[in-house]
């Protein structure tokens, strides 16, 4: 019982914690798929949302300014990731490549103009501290715990039982079909790849505001694939996301809970990545995305 | 109406080429106007590059060291395209090769410099290509997005051989995480005995015109070809696509392996953790200015490279951070994959200048 209470408890509470920007990012990335949108600019969308969140803090000290800005600059990103999938149709794979590139090269380009530093930049007001009282797990988050539950929660009702929910899957299955009916299937694409880019960039803003205080080059490391990996694995439905956000916070606490335990560090920095692959190779076998993506409305 | 038809011929087969081009100039435009609004003088940093790479022997060969590494993971991006694979992995297949080449360079095996340096510079080959096998077989067995594989097996490669290099492989009383100097004999030859251009140049260059020749005149080339083009089809025809896709990416990760190769044998002589500043991910911006072309890549890696090794000189003169361009080819892969945005800004321009005054580029 000790061994729980001293071990398991706390690795759990940072596997709630650590999971917590990847479920932002995956529960955008499933409104995205869900539009027949691929997601795999949600790196891009992560960092831009880490950057814009710190510089809204900087410039404001303001933390509630920065997760705005934060989700402006996720927005940001998926504006132009729906201008180039919906209007100009191109290759959604390379679209989210380019745009993650982009996103890598701009944010330490902005960091040397603003900070002068291509590291890292200042340290800007964050969230202090957490929630602490005397249930356990829960008083090791902060109040983006709540957040992260209403967004959960409303991403599940407005994807399944809402008429807007139901003509964004349909857009997803069939664009041809859904435009048959009279769906405006470019704004619903355009919705889909937008709350996408606001959710990601919440996420990245988790990182920059909420983790740490202040933002270090390419600081997503990879988190926008863990997250596109956990779309697919919780096919695509906001609640089986959590679930599978849970998986690889948990790799991530025990990381971070063995680092102190003699085995190399580099070894066990490892597998999270790790991690994804195998779930990649056995988890995710059978699950097929909408049959949609990549389609347009007139093909 | 003939007459269109001919036009529409010409502008087919000229397109990739109009469009890169055009992606190009509009890339380094917005990079202008980027650097203007943060307070730099883009005139000055565009003629500055321009000394910087070809002003002098030093400039020369400081391309053309740039462009080496350009050239092999460009060509690599590019030979996994050719079957519509999408090698987010180039970066971990290069270190990966690097590491190959590290092990077999750093041991005395006794041989002449003639044998010990392909061996070294094949071991590069087969540690990418191994590499990239596990990628290839996860998308034939599994399913698994490559992307995402290969970006997770980026950080991998990072870890193992930084866990490497701070244990079994560090040099004895270095406080860098480094490895031996790689023995004499399997130093690859500097062109100029003070620069770190290597021959590996010319290396990269018959390679790109082998998998040219491998592409278009092989069977196995006709095959990746078509299992890229168009799957059901090839399947329909009878063709192995798990072999083709197989093939495609470990051939892929092995010319990535090469860029790790001449990294370790040339330039550093020895293995340096974390010793790339982006040479994969750099790749893609130059498999995509080419049009995926292997002979394009060759002139897309030099064009990189210039601008690569000019920035270097500007940062160091002018204090332009070497980021911008990387923001350059980054938006190079964007406006070279959206054709019809660029041909939107054409008709654009057109609107604006009704009457146009004669030739304007």
């Amino acid at each position: 019982m000790s061994v729980l209470i001293t071990y398991l408890i706390p690795i759990l509470g940072s596997t709630v914690y650590t999971a917590t920007p990847l479920i932002f990012a995956s529960v955008g990335g499933a409104y995205s798929v869900r539009g027949g949108v691929m997601a795999l600019g949600l790196e891009s969308m992560m960092m831009c949302g880490a950057f814009c969140g710190v510089v809204g803090s900087y410039y404001t000290g303001s933390v509630a300014i920065g997760f705005l800005s934060g989700i402006l600059g996720g927005m940001l990103i998926a504006l132009l990731h729906a201008i180039l999938c919906v209007n100009f149709r191109v290759n959604q794979v390379i679209s989210g490549v380019g745009l993650n590139l982009l996103a890598t090269a701009m944010t330490t380009l902005l960091m040397q103009v603003i900070w002068g530093n291509k590291g890292t930049s200042e340290m800007v007001a964050s969230v202090e501290g957490t929630l602490g009282g005397p249930i356990p797990i829960l008083n090791a988050q902060s109040f983006n715990f709540f957040v992260m539950v209403a967004v959960v929660a409303l991403g599940w009702v407005l994807l399944f039982k809402t008429r807007y929910g139901l003509r964004l899957r349909m857009v997803g299955e069939n664009p041809k079909a859904a435009s048959a009916v009279g769906l405006k299937v470019h704004a619903l694409k355009y919705s889909g790849v937008l709350i996408c880019g606001a959710l990601a960039g919440y996420g990245g803003a988790f990182l920059s505001l909420d983790q740490l205080n202040m933002f270090v080059r390419g600081m997503t490391a990879g988190r926008g694939y863990i997250a596109v990996a956990i779309t697919i694995l919780g096919r695509y439905n906001p609640v089986n996301i959590v679930l599978s956000a849970l998986l690889f916070g948990f790799c991530d606490a025990v990381q971070i809970y063995l680092q102190g335990q003699g085995i190399p560090a580099q070894l066990i920095q490892m597998l999270p990545y790790a991690a994804t692959l195998i779930v990649l190779a056995v988890g995710v076998r059978r699950i097929q995305p909408p049959a949609g993506v990549g389609q347009h409305e007139s093909d | 109406m003939k007459k269109n038809l001919a036009i529409s011929r010409a502008a087919l087969k000229n397109s990739s080429l109009v469009i890169s081009a055009a992606a190009m100039v509009i890339s380094m435009l917005i990079s202008a106007l980027i650097m203007a609004i943060c307070g730099y003088n883009p005139f000055e940093a565009y003629s500055a590059i321009l000394t910087g790479a070809f002003g002098s022997l030093r400039g020369i060969a400081q391309t053309l060291a740039q462009a080496t590494p350009l050239i092999f993971t460009g060509l690599a991006f590019a030979f996994a395209k050719k079957a519509s694979l999408i090698n987010l992995g180039v970066e971990g297949q290069m270190y990966m090769g690097a590491l190959g080449a590290a092990l077999v360079g750093i041991t005395d095996l006794g041989l002449p410099a003639i044998v010990h340096v392909p061996l070294a510079v094949l071991a590069g080959f087969l540690f990418g290509a191994a590499y990239a096998a596990i990628i290839g077989g996860l998308k034939v067995k599994f399913g698994s997005n490559e992307v995402v594989a290969g970006v997770m097996l980026n950080s991998i490669a990072g870890y193992f051989i930084n866990y490497l290099l701070n244990g079994v492989l560090l040099a004895e009383g270095s406080s860098v995480a480094q490895t031996e100097r790689v023995c004499q004999t399997a130093r690859l030859p500097r062109i100029f005995s003070s620069y770190q251009v290597t021959i590996a140049v010319f290396l990269a260059v018959v390679v790109c015109i082998a998998v040219r020749w491998f592409i278009s005149h092989t069977v196995l080339g006709y095959e990746i070809r078509s299992v890229g083009m168009n799957k059901k089809a090839a399947e329909t025809a009878g063709i192995h696509i798990s072999k083709a896709l197989i093939v495609a990416m470990c051939v892929s990760g092995g010319i990535a392996g090469l860029a790790g190769a001449n990294q370790v044998l040339g330039v550093d002589r020895r293995l340096i953790s974390d010793f790339s500043p982006g040479y994969g991910f750099n790749g893609i911006s130059v498999s995509a200015l080419a049009a995926d072309n292997p002979l394009g890549v060759i002139l897309a890696g030099l064009i990189f490279g210039i601008l690569r090794a000019g920035a270097l000189e500007l940062n160091r003169s002018t204090g332009i951070p070497v980021e911008f361009v990387d923001v350059i080819q980054a938006m190079v892969v964007i406006f070279v994959s959206a054709p019809l945005m660029i041909r939107h800004m054409g008709k654009l321009t057109r609107i604006f200048r009704k009457k146009p005054a004669g030739k304007e580029v």
